[in-house]
């Protein structure tokens, strides 16, 4: 099957006030049809003629751009294609067609506690994950403490990971997560766990970003964050841009496609 | 434009932190730990010792066969171990695939590096049985270097090319074991080469073109004894390097398959 690639580039202009640029963009997944997971069935499938996927069309088209100190709001229902669009502009995803311009870097939450590992130890673990994001040994040695400290969790350090809680576990990757320092953020929807305290938490942390004019991209489903923090808010509805603009419209709207 | 550094200092701390990681679960839970890196081979040794160079009576001829026969061993389980981890280490790390943007290849490196610690560990063994079994040191001990980096990156080729092949049919670790267990007895290990040539020169020359029995028979020649029939001594000028080319281009087309599909192992792992 053939596939063809559009084009991904990051640059490092501080000159730009272009964050990210987005032409054109399209993404289709090719889906199994039936178990296609095996020689025997591509053999088949070869033979019979049949294509043995069907084309799933994610993003038609979208195009737009982020100026640096927004803070974007991403939103759109289930399915729609925010996520695929994250994974895009994290280069997790090839872009079909398209192109894409990522000025200075960027740090991507795809999840919390990416490569957290039930076996090994607290300690391991943020090392670990320290790294996934960029962090050396000797910059992650320096905030340890302060880790530790913000989870509250300190004395579970040496404890593997297996026996904390997934509310401990949270605790200490978003811990470790609000770290990271880069110049643009991707948070997809990772902060929408905890009790009303991690919650606090993490308004506090997204307020930290607005004041600070970090560059944000923020893909949500509670439209209280939209309005609260989003300088900007785009609808993605069935792979198409439906709305861009102010948070206000934006959110009025996305609540209509409910009614 | 800028070309990116291949191992620049994030994928460096990534590498680290990987293998780390690797060696620590490989024997996370067991009483023993990481001795089981040395006993594992050793048990497998032992085995082998007793039925072949006591029951069959294998390799009278070669001195010091005992640690002639574990340096085999233990290259072998290097080569199978190596080549095994590599190719599963996309497919394992699929979590961090779907997550994270990074360059795919530091996870198979990462995966075929617990193997080469582990092997470093029991050539350290093979030096010390070698003294104790009388073999003399030699500035040539260094010459094994080579070979055992040439048994490397065949590994690496392989783990590659199969690894990339694996994302979307796993039919490939399947298919490797089998492929695996049949080298087995078409490199010369458990027998001497010595065995086969005097039945059949023409088939011992096959086996040495092999460039896992050349990498092997190399090692043995350079560590143990240079009694040892290699692919250098025994086949003629031009054709002897055939298995050095093997490499090359298996690393090669290992490398670009890699390359080209691992564009896409995060949507299809």
């Amino acid at each position: 099957m053939k596939r063809t690639i559009g084009s991904r580039t990051e640059i490092n202009d501080p000159n730009n006030d272009i964050a990210i640029s987005v032409k054109n963009l399209y993404k289709s997944f090719n889906l199994p049809t039936e178990q296609a997971f095996g020689l025997k069935q591509a053999l088949f499938n070869r033979l019979r003629g049949i294509k043995g996927y069907k084309e799933q069309k994610v993003l038609k088209g979208l195009n737009f751009e982020i100026k640096k100190g927004e803070f974007i709001g991403i939103i759109g229902r289930n399915g729609s294609g925010k996520s695929t669009l994250l994974k895009i502009l994290a280069g997790i995803y090839y872009p079909q067609k398209g192109e894409l311009i990522i000025n200075g870097n960027l740090i991507p939450f795809i999840e919390l506690g990416v490569g957290f590992n039930p076996e090994l130890t607290g300690r391991e673990n943020v090392y670990m994950n320290g790294a996934l994001l960029g962090f050396s040994n000797q910059e992650m040695d320096k905030m340890y403490d302060d880790i530790w400290e913000f989870a509250e969790l300190k004395e579970f350090q040496d404890q593997k990971l297996k026996n904390y809680s997934s509310g401990m576990q949270v605790r200490l990757a978003f811990s470790i997560a609000i770290r990271a320092k880069g110049d643009i953020l991707l948070l997809d929807e990772v902060l929408a766990v905890g009790d009303a305290a991690f919650q606090q938490k993490c308004n506090d942390y997204f307020k930290s970003l607005q004041d600070k004019k970090q560059t944000v991209i923020l893909v949500t489903h509670s439209m209280e964050n939209i309005r609260k923090f989003c300088t900007r808010s785009i609808l993605i509805n069935n792979g198409k841009i439906l709305m861009d603009g102010k948070p206000d419209p934006v959110a009025e709207s996305y609540e209509k496609l409910f009614k | 434009m800028k070309i990116p550094r291949v191992l620049n200092k994030k994928n460096r701390i990534l590498l680290k932190e990987l293998t780390k990681t690797d060696f620590k679960l490989r024997y996370q839970g067991s009483v023993l730990g990481y001795l089981w890196a040395l006993l594992r081979p050793l048990m497998m040794f032992a085995i082998l010792y007793i039925v072949f160079a006591k029951l069959l009576r294998f390799g009278s001829d070669i001195p010091h066969y005992p640690v002639y026969l574990l340096c085999g061993t233990t290259m072998w389980s290097f080569f199978t171990e190596c080549t095994a981890q590599g190719i599963q280490a996309i497919v394992n790390r699929g979590d961090l695939l779907r997550k994270i943007s990074f360059p795919k290849y530091i996870v198979v490196v990462s995966a075929t590096l617990t193997a080469v610690i582990n092997m470093l560990i029991n050539v350290v063994v093979i030096i010390i049985f070698a003294l104790i079994n009388g073999v003399e040191f030699s500035p040539t001990w260094f010459l094994a270097i080579p070979a055992i980096f040439e048994l490397y990156l065949l590994s690496l080729g392989i783990a590659f090319l199969l690894g990339s092949i694996n994302v979307k049919y796993r039919d490939i670790t399947s298919i490797w074991d089998v492929i695996v267990q049949a080298l087995f007895y078409a490199v010369p290990i458990i027998y001497p080469i010595s065995m086969v040539a005097n039945s059949s020169t023409f088939a011992a020359k096959i086996i040495l073109l092999n460039p896992i029995a050349q990498a092997i028979q190399d090692i043995r020649y350079n560590l143990i004894t240079a009694e040892t029939i290699t692919t250098w001594n025994f086949i003629q000028t031009p054709t002897y390097i055939i298995p050095i080319i093997a490499v090359v281009i298996i690393l090669i087309i290992g490398a670009l398959i890699f390359r080209k599909k691992s564009k896409f192992f995060a949507e299809e792992v």
